[in-house]
């Protein structure tokens, strides 16, 4: 078994409708696979005992030959199990199979082949098999077969897509390039890796293959020869009023079988997919503060965004990980800020924990978070006035911000004026719709989007409009902060630079007080007086702009420059630190970048560097940060591409 | 233009559609078992008959010239005779579609509405102990074999407590005009829309749940409370109107199933429908009835997926040609 396998079938059984259902399926299938070897009375043996309650004698009474329904429901067991079985191998198999042909070979075979199933999709397949059974003769092993063929579609849908994702794997290419034939590499290695979906689609095929047999059956479509659950209920329907229990058991058992195999595809699913539980969800209540007494009136001086030991962690499955670990820092009022780091360094989660837009399996553990100085957090927890979130009270209207639009930052099905049109509504609930749209076209003026692109979709834009358009969502309402997170990445150079030109004008003539998010050193560097480095949930250095590209003092930040730090010689590699990794430093002791870091020592690998401050607005996280710092700049070179 | 544009696609690709379906079914007849004409005129037909019915097919005639005969028939709206009646099929079956589309037209629309309820509720509280509870009801109410539902509610409804009548439509000494008549039928629908729904309810509540959850996670949803909408807003804005999409989408794609369904629960009621027809006609062994109502119903699920189509195209501007 693959460790996926045994992870997936532990997680099953840890869930209760997993256990649930596992135990009634074994259950039957005990019965199913005893009923010769138990001492039950023949199924088919009449008796003079007609239309028998439930007794002592005959557990669940007898029908109207006399017939006992208890050994009758459990034969008729093995006549689910045979058709949930065989239908669904026969279908995998059939399916899996031409799914696997038509995205293994593409072309014109998978064109005809897809075709085909689009067809199959629409033909209501219960009336199919019922004509071919009507026509055919009602048999077990035929109901079988028509459910079968008519089914097949579902496992080759789901077996084309998986092996159009397979077909790049690197094992796939390597085993063609060795020479194996075709069907080889198929069977050997595609099939067996792209089966997993298709198998918890199995538990789903085979509930609906056993409820068509019983549908069929009950129908007068089942086969005379064998105790099936429907045909049992189509015989109990016309004894209804006078032997109610002929049919009662009987579905009974079809629904406890059919809910089990369905109860349990779910839960293999989920256990698969963990996020598939809880993703989404509208955000929780969480708890809330009253305000500080005693908050002075905010002055010029005071600083537009105060954040104060800031944390963020994270519950995944029972691990717990802290994304931002005690960020702090300043911005003036008309200032701008950029947060510099890898992807998983916590520089979004930064943002998301600053509008409190978090997704629900996030927490702030600790921090306050001062705007205008008015305390909105308050260690960690939100502040709440009058009844209302003060974060609440500023959105849009003074903090706003800009997603990377790239990312469906926009609503898909709305046109961009209708989007800004309903902000600015939602604000200024009084405003007349002729200024609504003189406000909505002075702020695309200002952006640079023709007018006439006003009635788009967003997927009607270019990439840099569609950027455009989500800058403007986020001026609409004149806010004096915007947080920008990642706004050009995924536009093309030309396209980035001039953003973020227009963003930093922007900033300059309204005044506004920016927060830039980027993986892109070079990217903050034209808009932001200052530049924050973070790594694995930390801050590790910030400086003004000019000083953090002179004289970079963290070895992280030279990376991110694409300076070469003489000492330490070239660091290659480090854009591909996946998020995991920065996780599990943060969880560390010493450095968190002692991993990576070239220059380290033992002393690194030991004490937690203190935060060292170098004059001038520039505090760095590094044990040898003054040494770093004192190198000159003609030892770097500009690498960036 | 748009719409009008992409409807005509579709009609198009409904073609082969329809052929390949009308060929599966004249496949069929030549592949079971017995003689064709037999088949198509029932058994013990008398001579004179069974010549016309081999001469209106053309039984003696090479294959593919049968083929072509039969898809001039079926193009002239013919589905052949019925053995049992010798009336045309196909006004037999234009008869009972308005009971069907009634009982099976109810039962949708309250699944599919409640479910969407339901469905979005539960999507705002993920993996919560509700959500699990009711995620795990709703699997057990799709896994229920429609017609036991349906007859453990005639048992419990109309035989135990003698509320609601156990079959038909209408009383038989009932009104026939004004609000007494529907009243009378409404009475009698009761129970047939119940058990219909109920297993679709279990389907629907899934696929809303799922759908909206997965569009609560979305950035813009994030924009949109970034924004300041309140809550309720986001669901039906943002959330649901995104994911009515999938749910549309699959609504007309298992209409094929609901129809299976709804075949079923007439059965159990006695309900004067299409499955009523069809069960009737299984038992007299009617094979052109069957064949009949087999194409019928394959023409409305096709139907339905060009509706689905055209409502997603304009709930969805990003489909294009
Ligand atoms: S403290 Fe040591 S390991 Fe950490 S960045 Fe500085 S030199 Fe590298």
């Amino acid at each position: 078994m693959t460790p996926t396998l045994v992870k997936t079938v532990r997680a099953t059984v840890r869930s209760w409708p997993g256990v649930l259902s596992l135990t009634v399926l074994l259950g039957i299938t005990a019965a199913a696979l005893a009923a010769p070897i138990l001492s039950l009375p023949d199924p088919a043996d009449m008796a003079f005992d007609l239309y028998q309650p439930p007794s002592s004698s005959f557990w669940l009474g007898t029908d109207n030959f006399g017939r006992d329904i208890f050994s009758r429901v459990v034969w008729g067991a093995r006549v689910a199990l045979m058709v949930a079985i065989g239908a669904a191998l026969l279908s995998i198999l059939i399916g899996s199979a031409l799914g696997a042909v038509a995205g293994y070979f593409g072309g014109w075979i998978d064109g005809l082949l897809s075709r085909i199933f689009d067809i199959f999709l629409l033909i209501p397949t219960f009336f199919l098999i019922l004509l071919i059974v009507a026509l055919f003769g009602a048999s077990l092993p035929l109901t079988i077969i028509a459910i079968a063929l008519t089914t097949w579609p579902r496992s080759a849908r789901l077996m084309r897509s998986q092996v159009l994702t397979l077909k790049s794997r690197v094992y796939v290419q390597a085993a063609l390039a060795a020479g194996a034939p075709h069907w080889w590499v198929i069977v050997r290695h595609v099939i067996p890796n792209g089966i997993a979906p298709i198998i918890t689609d199995g538990t789903i095929l085979m509930g609906m293959a056993i409820l068509t047999e019983a549908g069929l059956s009950f129908l007068g479509l089942g086969d005379q020869n064998m105790v099936s659950w429907g045909s049992m209920i189509f015989e109990g329907q016309r004894h209804l009023r006078l032997a109610p229990w002929m049919s009662i058991a009987p579905g009974v058992a079809l629904l406890m079988l059919v809910a089990s195999l369905n109860l349990l595809g779910d839960s293999v699913n989920f256990a698969m997919n963990p996020q598939l539980r809880t993703r989404g969800g509208a955000p929780k209540r969480r708890a809330s503060v009253a305000p500080p007494k005693g908050e002075g009136p905010a002055t010029e001086e005071t600083p537009i965004l105060q954040v104060e030991d800031l944390r963020l962690e994270y519950t995944v499955g029972n691990r717990r990980i802290a994304a931002v670990d005690g960020v702090s820092f300043s911005l003036p009022r008309g200032g701008a800020l950029g947060i510099v780091g890898e992807s998983g360094c916590g520089k979004s989660s930064l943002g998301s924990a600053l509008l409190q837009t978090m997704p629900n399996n996030a927490e702030l553990t600790a921090g306050n978070v001062r705007y205008d100085g008015r305390a909105i957090i308050l260690g960690g927890k939100p502040v709440v006035e009058g009844g209302r979130s003060r974060i609440d009270a500023l959105r849009w209207t003074r903090i706003a911000t800009i997603f990377q639009s790239a990312m469906n930052a926009l609503n898909p099905v709305t046109t961009v004026r209708r989007q800004m049109m309903d902000a600015l509504r939602l604000h200024r609930p009084g405003i007349s719709r002729a200024d609504a749209t003189d406000r909505i076209s002075e702020v695309f003026d200002m952006i640079g989007i023709p007018r006439s692109r006003m009635n788009a979709y967003p997927h009607q834009l270019s990439g840099g409009m569609r950027q455009r358009a989500m800058i403007a969502l986020s001026l609409i309402l004149e806010p004096e902060l915007v947080i920008a997170d990642e706004p050009t990445t995924a536009l093309d150079m030309l396209i980035q630079d001039q953003i973020l030109g227009e963003i930093a004008d922007l900033r300059e003539r309204l005044n506004l007080s920016l927060i830039l998010v980027s993986h892109d050193m070079g990217a903050v560097a034209e808009s932001c007086e200052v530049v924050a480095v973070m790594y694995a949930g930390r801050i590790v250095e910030i400086a003004p702009t000019r000083r953090i590209f002179d004289n970079p003092a963290h070895p992280y930040s030279r990376t991110l420059i694409g300076a070469l730090p003489s000492l330490t010689g070239p660091l290659e590699k480090l854009e591909s630190l996946p998020a995991t990794d920065t996780a599990a430093a943060a969880a560390a002791t010493g450095c968190r970048f002692a991993h990576a870091c070239l220059a380290a020592t033992d002393l690194c690998r030991k004490t937690t560097p203190p935060a060292m401050n170098l004059g001038g607005g520039h505090v760095c996280e590094c044990h040898y940060a003054e040494d770093f710092a004192a190198e000159t700049a003609a030892d770097k070179r500009e690498v960036r591409a | 233009m748009r719409l009008l544009r992409y409807f005509l696609y579709r009609v198009m690709q409904m073609f082969p559609i329809a052929l390949f379906i009308v060929i599966i079914n004249f496949a069929l007849i030549h592949m079971a078992p017995g003689d064709v004409s037999i088949l198509l005129a029932g058994e013990g037909a008398d001579p004179e008959y069974m010549a016309s019915v081999r001469q209106s097919y053309g039984l003696d005639k090479p294959l593919y010239q049968q083929l072509g005969a039969y898809i001039g028939q079926l193009l002239q709206g013919d589905l052949g005779l019925s053995f049992r009646t010798r009336e045309p099929v196909i006004g037999i079956i234009a008869e009972r579609v308005p009971a069907t589309l009634l009982l099976a037209g109810t039962a949708l629309v309250l699944a599919s509405v409640l479910g969407v309820v339901i469905g979005s509720f539960m999507a705002r509280r993920p993996g919560s102990a509700l959500d699990t509870a009711v995620t795990t009801l709703s699997i057990s109410l799709f896994s229920i074999p429609v017609f036991w539902l349906g007859l453990m509610l005639i048992l419990l409804f109309a035989v135990t407590l003698r509320w609601l009548p156990s079959s038909g439509m209408m009383s038989i000494a009932g009104p026939r005009e004004g609000i007494g008549f529907v009243l009378d039928v409404a009475k009698h629908m009761i129970l047939p829309v119940i058990s219909l729904s109920a297993v679709w309810l279990g389907q629907y509540v899934r696929l809303a749940r799922s759908s909206v959850s997965e569009t609560l996670a979305e950035p813009y949803v994030t924009t949109a409370r970034a924004i300041g909408f309140p809550e309720r807003r986001v669901m039906t804005r943002f959330a649901l109107r995104n994911a009515m999409l999938p749910i549309v989408t699959v609504l007309g794609l298992e209409l094929g199933l609901l129809l299976s369904g709804a075949v079923l629960t007439e059965t159990v009621f006695s309900w004067p429908g299409l499955g009523r027809l069809i069960y009737e006609a299984i038992l007299s062994r009617d094979t052109p009835v069957i064949m009949g109502a087999f194409l019928i119903m394959s023409f409305t699920v096709m139907l339905a997926a060009l509706v689905t189509d055209l409502l997603y195209a304009t709930l969805d501007p990003r489909v294009r040609l």
